[in-house]
């Protein structure tokens, strides 16, 4: 049994973009009730929200991007970047205070007190680029996360493993040249979904080629061909770079209920991919792992999704469904 | 759409007394395989391709025995000798239209682009075709891509638009593309969001059919198979 961390705040749900908009507060209540069932939050330690310190932040951010964010957020700019990015006057808070969450889950895995830990957060971040909003996204959690990790506790090499069904084009462009931070992602082919970016060919420049790994899978395809990618694909990935740690950007939009790709991911098959990063970490970070959430919008699944999700946390890979 | 925005205007040149060895190391240097030949005053007289460079090579290795005299050899070839005299040229006002349908034609791979005096102005060739098109195509743009099949019939474009303007998203690009089915034509509306849920249920609700991604065709071999 292992002591997983879960954070959520109800201000989270500050964020709000508009009724017909797929990244609703209305996500995070169902995640956190599938996670309330059946005890299984009082087996968690509860992770805090606060606002994030702006130093962490600008370790991915330019400062004229925050900045830019912050002004038009206050000014009441409804849409930033681009027409997917909608936001209300709290957008720029819930942020700062969804990336201060994330840290604050690192600094307890890295003191021990966690030895992993799941953060049900919004606005998501692995789109944001460094000096651009999109994709719903607006600060970068994972990749403020890892470089926090690199920066303050002296981790030399950090793996992202992001199986969100879109590829996470922010966090491969802040690490693409960078040998210290391997990022793997799995997602639908972008030639037929968002972003347009993720194929096979995209492995990394300059200092950093080598350290990017893109799985993209064709539509319709499910359990079988994710099976297939990270056998083939991530194992001997992360078998060669050796993590000290594992960030993942869990994202459930790869479900097969859910109409925001093509790709037709069953409940079990997110809890066999689950199971293969934990036993990962098993292996090679001493167990140390740090979820995050980006994105799912099927809501009539994300709370079984995010209960199993968190129980693999809990218990290994072993016999969840 | 015209030549004159997307040609290369910094032209590599060679002239006809040029050796072929001269040649063959611009085009390594310049990353490029074909080189206008043109006169003291500019003017377009053949052009030579890495091609020809390789068809008057011999075919032993060079760094073989006699390889100094096999270098002396070619050295000595000029460039008027192997190159293509009269090439296939266009004007800077001709379009990229006209330069697809030529490179189809004739089968070259670049095409030396001059004025009336028949003085070199540039050259445009594959790689600019493909950087339009990866342009008119929209992918440089974060996006999705849908395919919708539909009767080839007015005010069906007009429909789509609507649709898609009614839920207020970007076009990224619109592409046709001719089917072998009698009568349809496969569109595909590239959106500039990753929001398509709504717009794809409306499609359905204005009885248009989404073509499942893996039936999608950007181009098929026609029946022939030319």
């Amino acid at each position: 049994m292992k002591r997983t961390g879960y954070l959520y705040d109800s201000n989270f749900l500050l964020h709000e973009t508009s009724s017909w908009h797929p990244e609703v507060p209305e996500r995070l209540k169902a995640i956190h009730q599938g996670i309330q069932k059946d005890g299984l939050l009082e087996r968690l330690v509860p992770i805090k929200a606060s606002r994030a310190d702006m130093r962490w932040i600008e370790t991915v951010h330019e400062k004229a991007y925050i900045d830019r964010f912050n002004d038009a957020c206050v000014s009441g700019v409804r849409v930033f970047d681009s027409p997917d990015n909608q936001m209300c006057d709290m957008t720029f808070e819930t942020a700062l205070l969804a990336a201060g969450g994330v840290l604050n889950a690192a600094e307890m895995i890295m003191k021990e007190a966690i030895d992993n830990a799941f953060c049900a957060v919004r606005p998501p971040g692995h789109h944001a680029e460094r000096a651009a909003a999109m994709g719903f996204c607006y600060f970068n959690n994972v990749a403020i996360a890892a470089r926090y990790l690199q920066i303050e506790w002296k981790i030399q090499r950090v793996a992202i493993i992001d199986f969100d069904v879109h590829h996470g084009n922010g966090t491969q462009h802040i690490f693409e040249e960078d040998a210290t931070v391997f990022y793997y992602s799995i997602h639908e082919h972008p030639s037929f979904a968002y972003p347009g970016t993720g194929r096979d060919f995209e492995e990394g420049t300059g200092k950093g080629k080598g350290f990017t790994k893109n799985s993209p899978v064709l539509p319709g395809q499910g359990d079988e061909a994710y099976r297939a990618f990270l056998q083939r694909d991530l194992v001997p990935a992360i078998e060669a770079f050796v993590p000290e740690i594992i960030v993942v950007s869990a994202g459930f939009d790869a479900h097969e209920e859910d109409d925001m790709s093509g790709i037709r991911l069953s409940t079990e098959g997110f809890s066999w991919i689950m199971e293969q990063i934990v036993s990962l970490a098993e292996t090679y970070t001493r167990g140390r792992l740090l979820s995050v959430l980006e994105g799912g919008y099927a809501l009539h699944r994300l709370g079984e999704l995010a209960r199993n999700h968190v129980t693999i946390l809990l218990e290994g890979g072993a016999d969840v469904r | 759409m015209f030549v004159s925005k997307s040609m290369a205007r910094k032209v590599i040149t060679v002239t006809p007394e040029d050796g072929i060895l001269t040649a063959r190391e611009k085009m390594k240097t310049h990353q490029i395989r074909h080189l206008p030949v043109v006169d003291p005053e500019d003017r377009l007289v053949g052009i030579v391709t890495d091609r020809d460079i390789r068809s008057a090579m011999p075919s032993i290795v060079l760094e073989d025995y006699d390889s100094r005299k096999e270098r002396e050899k070619l050295a000595k070839i000029r460039v008027h000798e192997i190159m293509t005299r009269n090439p296939v040229t266009v004007l800077p006002t001709h379009t990229l239209q006209d330069v697809l349908m030529l490179i189809q034609s004739t089968r070259v791979g670049a095409l030396p682009v001059v004025d009336e005096d028949g003085r070199i102005k540039g050259i445009i060739g594959v790689r600019d075709l493909i950087r339009a098109f990866i342009n008119v195509l929209g992918i440089g743009e974060p996006g999705t891509l849908l395919c919708i099949l539909v009767e080839d019939k007015i005010g069906t474009m007009k429909r789509i638009v609507d649709a898609v303007t009614e839920e207020q998203i970007s076009i990224g690009s619109i592409l046709v593309a001719r089917s072998w089915e009698e009568g349809k034509r496969a569109v595909f509306p590239y959106l500039l969001t990753q929001n398509v849920s709504r717009v794809k249920q409306k499609f359905t609700d204005l009885g248009f059919t989404l073509l499942d991604p893996l039936e999608w065709y950007l181009d098929q071999l026609p029946p022939d198979g030319r």
